[in-house]
């Protein structure tokens, strides 16, 4: 094995580590709704969400670094360049999320100063970490890109997958600058705040999952390159087509001029044509390998990939797209419905499907199967389906009563967080996250024990 | 827009995308079973994504440009199975040959002039 898969396997490791620990907050966040005194004084609901968002954010990121690091060296058949300097970072990249959950946990505020900025919180939403890590992880992000092209280079080789990759490596980290500059006018600083995060998502990471789902599906179905490479470049063009512009509907109500009301619908609402492309290559997927695989979970968690994408994204995203709509639902419980359905559908069921991947070879694996993975799908999909349609219901609630009839007033935030159908929906979202909760711990279990626990297994070749 | 009709037409506009997904779904399934039932599903099911089309068009206060595109979406919609297989079939067809799994050259270049 590679020492950069090895790297891998502990990304991987930190990775689900970090989905826990998502997990746990997103919980008490939920709690939060049902008990407002929950933990009064020890820990308030935005540092709760603040954890919940940025593990998210964090345990993705490394799923999608272990990917790479895994499959690059088979990828141009060579280590990683540069890869003792990936693994000090490793460890550089675990302490840093430790010692900012540690802060935001026990220190939580700080005044409205430099020293704050730089050691406690930069107070933009979705990066919040302190200036220090925020500094940390650009350092770590450029080390990476310099893993993936440097490796290039030294093999005098690359593949379409590894050039797109190393295209995309660079607005990655282009954009992340700017989540430093402390900008005053609020208008401004959310125009140049969501090319951050929006094109972020909709965008880099996009394209860094679509890189990795073609190496995937290449070690998983056997794929041809040039069809998996054919695929990726389309993708990749309607991808950006319509999501670049789609921009525009984080910028209906902040001030920016009214053309973008226009622009960002109408781009927006092309989105989802071609994660429909993406649905029926899935199905044909499934149909010509007949749902016949070395490895069902993976298999699996990548259906629930195309399919979650679409109905995440798509769907749930296309409710709101169009300003008229998303006059009266932006920022309620529906927008946070559409974010958990699409985050889940677009990204972390694809990490979970390498996940497998890589246990089936580092474990010798020629089949792998069970009942644990199939107990862990159904309630990890059905907990975060049913919290989705809970939180869906709790927001038109807001939208209706709130936003629409009580025109955005105190006494209608009031009279719609005493809505009993937004409290109704409150209490199935907690109920249904303990459903995706004990779903988390059976995949813990299954990832743990697997290979370990079934004789029936039959040892291969060992892995590269 | 009154508070019904941002819950009418959000709803309306979920649903218009979901039967899209439908039908792209069972247009695929139809293509390996072959059978009638998956193909009627298939038709019954952009069917019924035309009705909800239609009564965004009819029923729902957006203007015209926003009804416009939901016109040009569910066409486009009815384009992507079909246009979608047959790339893939055309894809798939020289799939296996030993060059198919070569890196390809032109990017070796590339990166040799790198």
């Amino acid at each position: 094995m590679y020492r950069s898969q090895t790297l891998a396997l502990k990304y991987f490791s930190a990775a689900i580590t970090l989905f826990g620990v998502m997990t746990i907050t997103g919980l008490i966040s939920a709690y939060y709704y049902l008990n407002p005194d929950f933990l009064l004084g020890i820990l308030p609901f935005n540092i709760a969400k603040i954890l919940h968002i940025n593990t998210l954010v964090m345990w993705l990121l490394m799923g999608f670094m272990g990917s790479i690091y895994w499959f690059l060296p088979a990828e141009l058949g060579r280590e990683t360049a540069g890869i003792w300097a990936a693994e000090i970072l490793f460890y550089v990249f675990c302490a840093a999320v430790a010692v900012v959950a540690v802060v935001f946990i026990f220190i939580q505020y700080g005044g409205s100063n430099e020293a704050a900025l730089w050691f406690i919180n930069q107070g933009r939403k979705y990066v919040e970490a302190p200036r220090w890590a925020a500094l940390g992880i650009v350092v770590i992000m450029v080390v990476f890109a310099y893993n993936v092209i440097g490796t290039a280079i030294a093999a005098r080789k690359t593949t379409g997958i590894i050039t797109v990759l190393m295209i995309d490596l660079i607005p990655l980290i282009l954009l992340y600058l700017i989540a430093f500059p402390a900008i005053s006018n609020m208008s401004a600083d959310l125009f140049w705040w969501w090319w951050l995060v929006h094109l972020w998502v909709e965008a880099t990471w996009e394209v860094l999952i679509g890189c990795i789902m073609a190496l995937a599906l290449m070690q998983l179905l056997g794929t041809s390159r040039r069809i998996v490479e054919t695929w990726l470049y389309i993708e990749v063009a309607l991808v950006l087509g319509t999501g670049i512009l789609g921009l525009g509907h984080h910028y209906f109500w902040i001030g920016t001029p009214n053309y973008w009301l226009t622009i960002g619908g109408f781009f927006s609402a092309l989105e989802p044509l071609p994660l429909l492309g993406m649905v029926v290559h899935a199905v044909y997927d499934a149909g010509a390998q007949h749902m016949k695989t070395t490895n069902r979970p993976a298999f699996y968690w990548m259906m629930a990939e195309a399919f979650g994408n679409f109905i995440g994204a798509g769907v749930w995203g296309f409710m709101i797209t169009l300003p008229q709509i998303n006059l009266y639902a932006h920022g309620t419980q529906w927008t946070v419905s559409h974010g958990h359905f699409a985050f889940w559908g677009a990204y972390s069921c694809g990490v979970i499907s390498v996940l497998y991947l890589v246990l089936q070879k580092t474990r010798n694996l020629a089949f792998v199967d069970g009942p644990l993975w199939k107990w862990s799908f159904a309630a990890l999909n059905l907990g975060l389906v049913g919290m989705t349609g809970a939180l869906l219901v709790s927001g038109f609630v807001q939208a209706f009563v709130e936003r629409a009839i009580g025109g955005s007033t105190l006494n209608a935030f009031i009279s719609g967080q005493e809505n009993a159908w937004f409290v109704d929906g409150m209490v199935a979202r907690f109920l249904l996250a303990l459903v995706f909760t004990a779903g988390y711990v059976v995949l813990v279990w299954d990832v743990l024990t697997l290979g370990r626990r079934a004789p029936a297994v039959a040892a291969v070749a060992p892995a590269q | 827009m009154s508070g019904l009709a941002t819950l009418e037409t959000g709803l309306l506009l979920g649903l218009y995308a979901l039967l899209a997904g439908i039908w792209g779904v069972l247009w695929g399934l139809a293509q390996f079973r072959q059978t009638q039932i998956c193909g009627r599903s298939a038709a019954a099911a952009y069917g019924l994504h035309v009705l909800a089309a239609l009564t965004i068009i009819l029923w729902t206060p957006l203007g015209f440009g926003w009804k416009s595109l939901i016109v040009g979406s569910s066409l486009v919609f009815l384009a992507i199975p079909p246009m979608t297989w047959r790339l893939l079939q055309h894809t798939h067809q020289k799939e296996g040959s030993e060059h198919d799994r070569q890196p390809s050259q032109y990017s070796s270049r590339i990166v040799a002039r790198l």
